[in-house]
């Protein structure tokens, strides 16, 4: 493998040649090793940054008049959407369009899970039909996981990308969210090290987020400062063990006036995990000081059943508790951006002329990025030694 | 019927306090000597070299659930029988919940008549087919909404009466209590609060934030026990508390026990054995319900077990098919099954390891499941009548299809290679 630096050649170069080392991007120089992406809980800053490196030359591919290359032709991605879903499923389908794969999608509508079949079937049926990848979406946590291990059970190397499961985690959409603010910071050589110290507020319902959940592992291994603001129904106290390992039991040592429970650094350094810096997560059951000088506020869907579900009083309540404001971004710093992985509901969780804000909002810089990130993803799995 | 030497066995009898190598012979049916040496034997004596492995009573299971009758598929009567006792079981107490439910003295009759031994089951070799009892269910198809006929049940050969289920109301439970108190039958009772473990799928805590899962609280078990406990004592009526999973809950038992209550409590083996960290592998199979707990919780249970807080180690065993199982972990139906796997795994992870000792497990495991059922305690003492398990602790075996009686294969151990497996029982 040979150091490279010029964007353009290694594009051409990762493209075109099968079996070639795909980055080497000065500092970066690596193979990809995982054969299924189903959780950033053990993802390495080599990885963060190989997918955001390689996610940035799609960029530039995606920029072009001609946004399509052939670094998958002849392979079959297959979107098994098991809950239904237009927005991902479309990236997801361009994504692999653009990399010259043949698509397959499946929705649960036109299946025949209502016949008996087990979801472990349907994805041996697209494994029958010659399936590489597999891009995954369920409704219950663990699905991509049990369909990867079925697969390396079955001794076949088709990868599994995880496009949301359950609660659990959704590691397409954190890492889009990554490649945008650190694009946005760098947009030469994004990497996880241009959020070192940062101040990132992730706000809403935390408890039922997959998006919060990829995300806090994600953010949390850049080395920035990672505030989690929420109800306490929303925000369970047991979310400051969540970036702990099991055998861990650091207490909190700092309290906080505001919240006596919360607000303490859990600040843990932790040899035996995929980051070299230590994890600094903070919880606050009141917005101002998840928001005072953030640098970046992402804001989370708000389902509305959570109402009758005893977690919130009204929607209205929600609003004027959490719901980011222009007046609240005055707290933050003075670049501040707000994030949203979308479909937003207006009003709710943001203001409505705040989302259409260039100056404050990236929601469409991150469908945007998300092919490309989508792009890096598939091109990796398909790259990979294992 | 043979008659059995078993030579240099190690013999663990709870109810004597024996644990000690010593030759034990067995003739008719009965333990005829127990000495350190048996020189002299009857004729047709089958003489076994015992050298390693264990001779205890029988295993008393206080409840499991079979398919038969409604749901064949999973499991049947024969093929639990059949497992039961590959296991080293000689007793198996079925929940009520089966298709129809065992809610009226007709279900109970047809139950007993499809599972009694069968005469022609003098084949020396083949194994003793473990007696099936039932538990008689509180409420009319364990709907939890209205009482069966309690007191034609309780004498129609039932040796108790569980729904397997929580009751789901307080007043529901009241009336059922003060109902049952005269007619002096074991009564179980499990002790979850549905509403509080609503959508809940496995225990509540750092891990069921990490992996995505609903979780339930501590307090949907630990808030039911208060109230049940409540309940026995305003009406005295005895309790058995199924499926006690918390460290809160054990030390809750142990303050009414201190002060009297007439209550008995099992926890399962699995949550013995394995904590919630587990689900990490999003294997249906760890669907437990009540879930697995805490590393304090199993901690405690064990505890519990050494002091006699909880009575005994049930088995719960739960088969479903395939297709029911390959599921999401949260759509998958709770349980699992355990019958052929609970003594091994017990015994290579608790005895092995130090955690329990070997007459503590036999008990919970025997003697007093036994007297949670009223039932008197299988011993091994010369002159009596006896049922045995000979377990060999040393022998490898594979959880396979092939290996298991048991028409399910619902267990994380599945595919695993396991140590510790049961030769024969006797009854």
């Amino acid at each position: 493998m040979q150091p490279e630096n010029n964007l353009s050649l290694v594009t051409e170069q990762f493209m075109y040649a099968e079996g070639v080392p795909f980055v080497s991007f000065g500092m970066v120089t690596s193979t990809w090793n995982r054969r299924h992406i189903l959780s950033l809980s053990d993802f390495t800053p080599l990885e963060y940054d190989t997918v955001l490196q390689t996610a940035n030359s799609f960029r530039e591919v995606l920029s072009r008049r001609t946004k399509k290359v052939p670094a998958l032709q002849g392979q079959v991605v297959a979107n098994l959407f098991f809950e239904p879903s237009t927005r991902t499923r479309s990236s997801f389908e361009l994504a692999a369009k653009r990399l010259s794969a043949d698509t397959l999608n499946f929705a649960p509508g036109t299946s025949s899970l209502s016949k008996g079949e087990t979801i472990l079937d349907t994805a041996k049926t697209y494994l029958a039909m010659g399936t590489d990848m597999m891009v995954i979406r369920h409704r219950e946590a663990g699905v991509p996981q049990a369909i990867a291990q079925e697969m390396d059970r079955l001794g076949v190397r088709v990868g599994v990308l995880n496009a949301g499961d359950g609660q659990h985690e959704h590691p397409s959409q954190a890492l889009l969210d990554l490649f945008t603010i650190c694009t946005l910071i760098d947009s030469e050589y994004p990497s996880l090290s241009v959020l070192k110290d940062k101040k990132i507020a992730i706000v809403g319902d935390i408890l039922h987020s997959r998006v919060a959940r990829s995300n806090i592992w994600s953010l949390t291994a850049s080395g920035a400062e990672v505030h989690l603001a929420g109800p306490p129904t929303l925000l369970p106290k047991l979310f400051a063990e969540f970036v702990q390992e099991s055998t861990a039991s650091s207490q909190p040592s700092e309290l906080k006036r505001h919240n006596p429970e919360l607000g303490s650094p859990h600040m843990l350094t932790n040899p035996t995990a995929s980051t070299l810096l230590p994890r600094r997560l903070f919880l606050h059951w009141d917005l101002e000081p998840a928001l005072k000088n953030a640098d970046f506020v992402m804001t989370l869907r708000l389902q509305k059943e959570r109402m009758t579900s005893h977690l919130l009083p009204s929607l209205r309540e929600y609003h004027q508790q959490f719901g980011i404001t222009r007046d609240r971004l005055q707290l933050c710093h003075p670049e501040v951006k707000v994030l949203h992985p979308g479909p937003v509901n207006r009003g709710v969780e943001i203001s409505s002329d705040l989302m259409d804000d260039p100056n404050f909002s990236l929601i469409s810089q991150q469908v945007t990025s998300g092919v490309a990130v989508r792009m890096a993803l598939l091109y990796l799995m398909g790259s990979s030694k294992v | 019927m043979t008659n059995e030497l078993f030579q240099q066995v190690r013999l663990v009898d709870p109810v004597s306090g024996t644990d000690r190598v010593t030759d034990v012979l067995w003739v008719d049916g009965k333990i005829a000597a127990i000495a350190p040496e048996i020189p002299d034997v009857p004729v047709d004596t089958h003489i076994r070299d015992c050298r390693g492995l264990v001779l205890g009573p029988g295993l008393v299971d206080l409840y499991s659930y079979s398919g038969e009758p409604g749901f064949e598929e999973r499991e049947t009567l024969t093929s639990l029988q059949q497992a039961a006792a590959a296991g080293g079981f000689t007793r198996v107490t079925l929940l009520p919940d089966t298709h129809p439910a065992i809610d009226n003295p007709a279900s109970v009759g047809w139950l007993r008549s499809h599972s009694q031994r069968p005469e022609s089951n003098k084949h020396p070799a083949a194994a003793a087919v473990p007696t099936l009892d039932c538990w008689g269910a509180l409420t009319q198809g364990v709907k939890g909404q209205q009482m069966t006929e309690l007191a034609e049940l309780a004498t129609s050969g039932i040796v108790g009466f569980a729904d397997g289920q929580p009751i789901p109301s307080l007043s529901m439970l009241r009336r059922l209590l003060e109902y049952l108190r005269p007619l002096k039958k074991p009564v179980a009772i499990w002790c979850f609060d549905r509403e509080l473990a609503a959508g809940g799928v496995m225990r509540e805590g750092a891990e069921s934030l990490r992996f995505g899962l609903p979780g339930i609280p501590e307090m949907a078990e630990t808030s039911a026990i208060t109230s049940v406990l409540e309940c026995v004592a305003a009406i005295g009526t005895p309790v058995h508390l199924m499926r006690v999973s918390t460290a809160r809950s054990v030390e809750l038992i142990q303050t009414a026990k201190a002060r009297g209550l007439p209550v008995t409590a099992s926890t399962t083996w699995m949550h013995l054995l394995l904590t919630s960290d587990a689900v990490a592998s999003y294997d249906p199979s760890l669907h437990l319900k009540p879930p697995l707990g805490s590393q304090a919780d199993r901690i405690a249970l064990l505890q519990g077990i050494q002091a006699g807080v909880i009575d005994a180690i049930a088995i719960d065993h739960r088969p479903y098919t395939y297709e029911e199982k390959t599921l999401a972990f949260a759509e998958a139906p709770p349980g699992a099954i355990g019958l052929e796997l609970a003594l091994p795994l017990l015994w290579q992870n608790l005895v092995e390891l130090g955690a329990l000792s070997a007459l503590e497990l036999w008990q919970a495991l025997s003697m007093r499941p036994a007297e949670c059922l009223e039932q008197p305690p299988g011993q091994i003492v010369a002159g009596r009548s006896a049922e045995l398990t000979l377990f060999n602790p040393r022998q490898v075996w594979t959880v396979e299809n092939q290996t298991l009686k048991s028409r399910a294969i619902n267990t994380p151990w599945f595919g695993k290679q396991l140590m510790g497996r049961v030769i024969q029982t006797w009854s």
